[in-house]
Formats: C-alpha cells, sequence, structure tokens
C-alpha cells in the first residue's frame, strides 16, 4: 500500500496529537505539560499546511494564513501560561502539579 | 472581492471602543493613578471602563444589520445584534461590582484585561469564519485565565488560574485540530461555504472525527461533563468577579458561536435525535454530552459544602440545559438558548456579586459563611433571594421561562418519541433535584440566625444599585419574556 504525501503528513500530525495529549496528561511538570500542549497546536498546524499544499484549495493562502495566526496565539498562550506557572512557583516553590491540590471537592 | 475597510471600521466600533477604553485605563493609571490611594484609584479605572462599555453599547445597538458581512467573515444578524449587547451588559454589571469588592494590587490592569475579554466575547458573537472565531475564543480565554489567577496574594487563585489555564489550552488544540480537519474536508474556513461543501459530501468518519474534536473543545470551553473537571476550582479559587465574568457572559457568547458554528456552518452533519434510531452526527453527540452534564451536575451539587463550587456544579447542570437549547436551536431558532444563557449570566452575576460583598467582611467559602444575611445586610439576602430562585426556575422569574422555552423547544422536535424528549424529561425531574440545594443556600441566607460576632455588611452605592438593577432586570425580563424571545 503506498501513500499519498498527503495521507503522510496527516498521519504525521496525528501521531503528533496523540503524543502531545499524552505528554499533556501524563506529566506532573507543569512546563512539560505547557509543551505537550504546544505540539498538539503544532499538529494542527501541520494539518492546515498539509490540505492547503496538497488539497484542491480554492482560496490561495487560507491555510498559511491560519497557521501564522495560530502561531502567534500558541505563543501569547506560552507567554500566559509562563505567567501562571511563575504565579504557583512564588506560592509552593516548585511546579508539581500533585501538589497544587488546594482547590478540591 | 474588495473588501470597505470603512464599512468595516463602522461595523466593529464597539470592539474599537472597548480596546481603545483599555489602553486609556492602563494610561491615566499610569500617568494619574500611582499617587492616589488605593480606592480613588479602582473607582478611577472602574467608570473609564463603565464608559467604554457603554459606548460600546451605543455603538453595538446601532450597528446597521444590513451591514456588509466582508466576505463571510462576519455576521451582523439579529442575534449577534443581541449578543454583543447581552455580553457587554454582562460585562458592565461584573465591572460594576469591582470598585467595592476588589483588593486586588493591580486594578487598572484588571480592568484593561477585562475590556479585551468583553471584545473576545463580542467578536465571538458575531464571527463566521473559524479564523476569527479561533482568534476571539483565544482572546477571551487568555484573558480570562489571567483574570481567574490576578490575585496574587493567594495561592488558591493562582491555582485556580493554572488548572483553568491547563484545561483550556488542551481544548483549543482539540478544537484547533477539529478546524484543520474541517478546512481540510471542505477547502473553506467560512461557515456558509462549509455548509454549501458538507451538503454534497457525504458523511465520512473524518468529518465525524472532526466535528467530535470540535465538540470536545467546546465542551471544554462550556464546562460541560466529562470535560468540567476545571470548573469547580476555578470558581473556588478566582476572585469572585474574575468568577462572575468566566460563568456569565463567557457562557453567553461561547454558546452564540457554539450554535453558529454547528448549525450555520456543520448543520449538514447534524445527524437527528428525533428517532432512537436516527441518523449519526453531531446532535447524538451534543445530546450525550448535554446528559451527563445535567445528571453529573445537579447530583455533585447535593454533596458540595462549598458555596462557590455549589455554583459551579450548578454551572455544569445549567451548561446541559443549554445544550439542549442548542439541539433545540435547529427547529426553534437561537431564541430560547439566548433568553436561557441571559438570564442564567444575570443570575450568576448577583450570585457571586453578593459573594463578593460578603467576602469584603470575612471569607466567604462554605454555605455556611452565608449564615443570617437577612440580618447582616437585608438588601443583600433580599436578592440573593430573587436570583437563586432564578437559577432554580421558580416562576415569574427570569430563570423559570428560560427553562420552559428551551424545554418547550426541545419537546416539538418529536415529542417523546425521541431521545431529545426523554432527555428534556430528565432536565425537568433534575430540576426538582436542583431545587433542593438551592434552598439549602437560601436556608442559610434567611433563616439561620448569624453567629454572634458577625458584623453588618455595608455595601457600597454602585454594587448596590447593580445588584438592583440585576435583580429588577430578572424580575422584568421573568414578566416580559417576549421582549427576548421574538428578537429573532
Amino acid at each position: 500500500m503506498s501513500l499519498s504525501p498527503l495521507q503522510l503528513c496527516l498521519l504525521f500530525s496525528s501521531a503528533l496529537f496523540c503524543v502531545g495529549l499524552i505528554g499533556a496528561l501524563a506529566r506532573s511538570n507543569t512546563i512539560l505539560v505547557l509543551l505537550g500542549v504546544e505540539l498538539m497546536l503544532n499538529a494542527a498546524n501541520i494539518n492546515f499546511i498539509a490540505f492547503w499544499r496538497f488539497g484542491p484549495a480554492p482560496s490561495p493562502a487560507t491555510g498559511v494564513m491560519f497557521v501564522v495566526f495560530s502561531i502567534a496565539v500558541a505563543a501569547a498562550e506560552a507567554a500566559v501560561g509562563l505567567a501562571l506557572v511563575i504565579a504557583i512557583y512564588r506560592h509552593q516553590k516548585n511546579i508539581r502539579l500533585q501538589e497544587a491540590v488546594r482547590l478540591k471537592g | 472581492m474588495n473588501p470597505d475597510y470603512r464599512q468595516l471600521l463602522s461595523a466593529l466600533l464597539p470592539e474599537a471602543s472597548l480596546v481603545l477604553g483599555a489602553l486609556i485605563v492602563l494610561g491615566v493609571d499610569l500617568f494619574a493613578g500611582r499617587q492616589r490611594a488605593f480606592a480613588p484609584r479602582v473607582q478611577l479605572s472602574s467608570w473609564l471602563g463603565l464608559l467604554a462599555i457603554a459606548i460600546a453599547i451605543y455603538h453595538a445597538i446601532g450597528a446597521s444589520p444590513a451591514a456588509a458581512n466582508f466576505g463571510g467573515v462576519f455576521a451582523f444578524d439579529a442575534l449577534a445584534r443581541a449578543a454583543r449587547v447581552g455580553v457587554l451588559l454582562l460585562a458592565g454589571f461584573t465591572l460594576a461590582l469591582l470598585p467595592g469588592t476588589s483588593r486586588l494590587a493591580h486594578p487598572a490592569e484588571y480592568v484593561a484585561i477585562l475590556l479585551f475579554a468583553t471584545c473576545g466575547f463580542t467578536l465571538m458573537a458575531s464571527a463566521q469564519q473559524l479564523l476569527v472565531a479561533f482568534l476571539a475564543l483565544e482572546l477571551a480565554s487568555l484573558s480570562l485565565y489571567v483574570l481567574a489567577g490576578f490575585d496574587k496574594s493567594r495561592p488558591e487563585s493562582a491555582e485556580a488560574g493554572l488548572k483553568y489555564f491547563l484545561f483550556g489550552g488542551i481544548s483549543a488544540a482539540f478544537l484547533l485540530f477539529g478546524f484543520s480537519l474541517i478546512y481540510g474536508l471542505t477547502g473553506s474556513i467560512e461557515f456558509t461555504e462549509i455548509a454549501q461543501q458538507l451538503r454534497v459530501q457525504p458523511t465520512t468518519p473524518l468529518l465525524v472525527v472532526a466535528v467530535v474534536m470540535i465538540l470536545v473543545g467546546f465542551g471544554f470551553k462550556a464546562a460541560a461533563a466529562p470535560f468540567h473537571l476545571w470548573a469547580p476550582d476555578a470558581y473556588q479559587g478566582a476572585p469572585a468577579t474574575s468568577a462572575a465574568l468566566i460563568a456569565s457572559a463567557s457562557k453567553l457568547a461561547g454558546f452564540t458561536l457554539f450554535v453558529r458554528l454547528l448549525w450555520h456552518g456543520a448543520g449538514p452533519a447534524a445527524g437527528s435525535v428525533s428517532s432512537f434510531t436516527g441518523a449519526p452526527g453531531w446532535l447524538p453527540v451534543a445530546a450525550v454530552i448535554a446528559g451527563l452534564s445535567l445528571l453529573l451536575g445537579n447530583i455533585a451539587a447535593l454533596a458540595q459544602s462549598n458555596v462557590r463550587r455549589l455554583l459551579a456544579y450548578s454551572a455544569i447542570a445549567h451548561a446541559g440545559a443549554l445544550l439542549l437549547g442548542v439541539i433545540a436551536a435547529g427547529s426553534a431558532g437561537p431564541a430560547p438558548l439566548f433568553y436561557y444563557a441571559a438570564t442564567y449570566g444575570l443570575a450568576t452575576i448577583g450570585a457571586f456579586g453578593v459573594i463578593a460583598m460578603i467576602d469584603r467582611i470575612s471569607p466567604c467559602q462554605r454555605i455556611t459563611d452565608l449564615a443570617g444575611l437577612y440580618r447582616r445586610s437585608p438588601l443583600l439576602a433580599g436578592c440573593l433571594f430573587v436570583y437563586v430562585l432564578s437559577l432554580a426556575g421558580i416562576p415569574p422569574l427570569a430563570g423559570f421561562f428560560g427553562k420552559f422555552a428551551v424545554f418547550a423547544a426541545a419537546l416539538k422536535i418529536s415529542g417523546l418519541g425521541g431521545p431529545i424528549g426523554w432527555l428534556a424529561v430528565l432536565a425537568i425531574l433534575l430540576s426538582a433535584v436542583a431545587l433542593y440545594y438551592y434552598l439549602v443556600i437560601l436556608k442559610q441566607a434567611l433563616v439561620v440566625p448569624p453567629a454572634n460576632d458577625a458584623p453588618r455588611i455595608a455595601v457600597p452605592a454602585l454594587a448596590a444599585i447593580t445588584l438592583v438593577v440585576v435583580a429588577a432586570l430578572l424580575v422584568v425580563l421573568g414578566i416580559f419574556p417576549s421582549r427576548i424571545l421574538t428578537l429573532f
């Protein structure tokens, strides 16, 4: 069975999404969870580029434009996330998620 | 297609005034606020923010519904206008509660970020294209994460912000992945073109994956079970005004976008819930999420001893009912959903406003902290009475007619012949369960005597006026529900 470039790209992006999701759910270090989320966002970006490059795209640059914006959003998200990580670090002197258990019930 | 940028500017005047207002708040505080005492600083920032929101409301009402939609990017129809005015009003009420309650260290920054979030909400209300929808959603979400974690002095606030952020980030990734598949399948990111493409395509597994991923993303954002885990922690730890915004304006804007995306964009892939052997699509998935939210929210709320967590679980239950409204929007239009979301937002803002007022004197976390509210502040007790009964859905308050309109629309789809009808029956039965935990709040506030050392609560004038106006709106909208229901 031979796969077209689009199918290969989709397989790769799906694998990347799964790796990111597992990382985001299984890691206890907050920074590594952030990394997982970034991987998931980038998997979606690869999808956009692949569909734009290999699909019958009627509007010339839609996929690329979407990716440029979503990279900017991911950067903003990383900034907010790191700020919140610092806020947590100030109070509990580490960034392990297992120790962030003040709120429960 | 050559977009007319002057038309675009005039259509986006509400957003422009919000952003300008946020910059002015920051600038004024930078040059005039630093040397002042804390209380006038909060007053100044809040009044400037309220002015910006008032100007935005003026422009949002004046926006012509027939304005060009800029190549399918925006929709300025009746729903968009009503939702924009609605989220602006809800954000305005939240902001008006700020001066009396806040001990936050940076009031101007708080107001500015609240205005940015509101700008995201209004864009969500009118977005009709995946890119604008994603950007508006992220603008709103990123602002809300910051607002939830804003109280640097309390570790609970930071933890609430972080948990909200981590769940929100994962949901954003799901949403973006779903959007990318939709783009791949249809070659377009505009809702109307997506619908046209989907109408001629068969329902493929990839399409189902795409729509389910979008539903997962929205389920996280709307705090629907089983994606609700962040909500109780965020509501408990966040400053009360932030929790009010997360629970009200963000819900209204989110569900407006949700109904537009699912029905205007993915409508042909809806499937069916009117019979037990209906076609597959996103409707059955939405129905399952709605049923789980109703069950889990109402039953878990029974076990809560923390009033904020109780409101969070009630929010999860209300998200289930709102999803019923989304499902019914296909046949009954968005009016019942909009009425439900708007009146629910009003009642939640009120409830969190009362909590914020009690918080000024002593921490208000456990339900027993409300004890003797009728003696400590008759005004707050009276307002809380209206809000909680509206949340519970007691006539003649607005909450009752919201529930009535949504459940009636759901039952009209196919009577009791399909899962949707039985879901509506389940929701009606669970409303009776919900009455119990709402009455537990009222019992503490109205019947149990106060602790001996509990001081009276003085309510600042602006906050008192806001709380009374919100309560009056709930009564008036409850007596004249058709004013909203016939808007569309």
